[in-house]
């Protein structure tokens, strides 16, 4: 297989299903507390956007939960000062951890084209 | 911000110290516990691969039952390094299977001479040349054992494969195993490990701890360290090869998080969305 260093510009051809993401009822008028309930995610994704989300210093608080276990769905809540909202921190979130993987994947691609690791042959 | 971390302008680092054909062992440093998780969970998870799915039975008179032996197929590692060119049967259009979504194989096989007769994984015919069961040079080239034969007995069946993920079945499993350690000194007590005598002798450190230098255990503890290196050890079932996999997680994981952007930006813009009547349906 080639190794593949595109730039995922595809990402913007994926097909989504529409509530994939939705916005739990009770959210505040201002639109500064939120809770986001994603469907078919688990701690791979919570986690990790939990903690990119809570880098963001106009971030007061952010958490997530997984409200039953034989429900597939995990609960973001975010809540930011009044200078953002909920959504646009949301998608700071998702594009610094993108970024992330993004830096994780091209430095392995950097190191591994390097080739100073050992090889066994057996 | 620079780099993409959010941290760091100089982001997460990485370093390889061993690859094999079915290893990988890489030290990623520079980044937070839940990122390295999550490349760890998606590796085992959530990367496609192909594996035998349905299986037709059209003769059986070995001594194994269908549903033991079509389990068994189930488990074979195929190669699938050509796992993008296939459709989730979900998302295909055809009914049943077809060959953008699907690998067919067939295996007959019948004993006729005295003695025992070893069917080995090798032997299943693949109607896709990039789709076959693993091999290994230690195998012989046979690959796994599928069942033993007396004479007389006979099987003849017809297996599907398609694509999945680990996360609906552990059959779909890039990963064998994969090994992952943080701060080997347990500098930040996060185990608290059980002891007989003396914790030292009876837990023995991993090579990973000469990377790493031991806290004095005079000096005060800090409640603010975080773990910033992670050892991982991934170790393949022969579908992909590890380096690959680990780029394929990489791309799982972007696509998760780009999927997620799109989904939301949808939210945003009820506009482009079919129900109108409520435009801001949260508040």
């Amino acid at each position: 297989m080639d190794v593949d260093q595109e730039k995922p510009s595809y990402i913007a051809l994926l097909e989504v299903p529409e509530d994939k993401i939705e916005i739990v009822p009770g959210a505040s008028a201002d639109l500064t507390s939120m809770t986001f309930s994603i469907k078919e995610e688990d701690h791979t994704l919570g986690n990790a956007l939990r903690w990119c989300i809570m880098q963001n210093p106009q971030v007061d608080f952010c958490g997530y939960s997984i409200p039953h276990p034989s429900e597939a769905k995990t609960h973001i809540r975010i809540q930011t000062t009044e200078s953002t909202n909920a959504i646009d921190t949301m998608n700071k979130g998702l594009d610094d951890l993108k970024a992330a993987c993004h830096m994780v994947r091209s430095k392995f691609h950097q190191r591994l084209t390097e080739g100073k690791y050992t090889r066994s042959e057996q | 911000m620079a780099g993409g971390h959010v941290n760091d302008p100089n982001g997460p680092r990485i370093r390889i110290r061993h690859l094999d054909e079915n290893t990988i062992d890489f030290v990623l440093s520079n980044t937070h516990l839940s990122v390295a998780n999550s490349l760890r969970r998606t590796m085992i998870a959530e990367v496609p691969t192909m594996a035998i799915d349905l299986v037709e039975f059209h003769d059986n008179t070995s001594m194994l039952v269908d549903e033991f032996l079509a389990h068994r197929l189930g488990m074979v590692p195929l190669t699938s390094h050509t796992v993008d060119e296939f459709k989730l049967t979900r998302d295909c259009t055809c009914t049943d299977y077809c060959k953008e979504c699907s690998v067919e194989f067939n295996l007959h096989v019948k004993c006729t001479e005295e003695g025992t007769r070893t069917v080995y994984s090798s032997e299943l015919i693949s109607t896709n040349k990039d789709v076959v069961p693993v091999t290994e040079e230690g195998d012989g080239g046979k690959g796994i054992i599928l069942l033993k034969l007396r004479k007389g007995q006979e099987i003849n069946i017809h297996c599907i494969a398609k694509k999945g993920v680990a996360k609906e079945h552990a059959k779909w499993s890039p990963c064998a195993a994969v090994g992952f350690e943080y701060d080997p000194h347990n500098n930040l007590r996060h185990l608290d490990y059980w002891f007989e005598k003396s914790v030292k002798n009876e837990w023995p450190l991993s090579k990973n701890a000469e990377e790493e230098i031991e806290n004095d255990p005079d000096a005060p503890f800090d409640f603010k360290a975080e773990p910033t290196t992670f050892y991982f050890n991934v170790e393949t079932v022969g579908s992909l090869k590890p380096q690959n996999l680990v780029y394929m997680a990489t791309r799982v994981l972007q696509e998760k998080l780009g999927g997620l952007q799109l989904a939301l930006d949808e939210d945003q813009n009820p506009e482009s969305n079919a129900n109108m009547d409520d435009a801001e349906p949260w508040v």
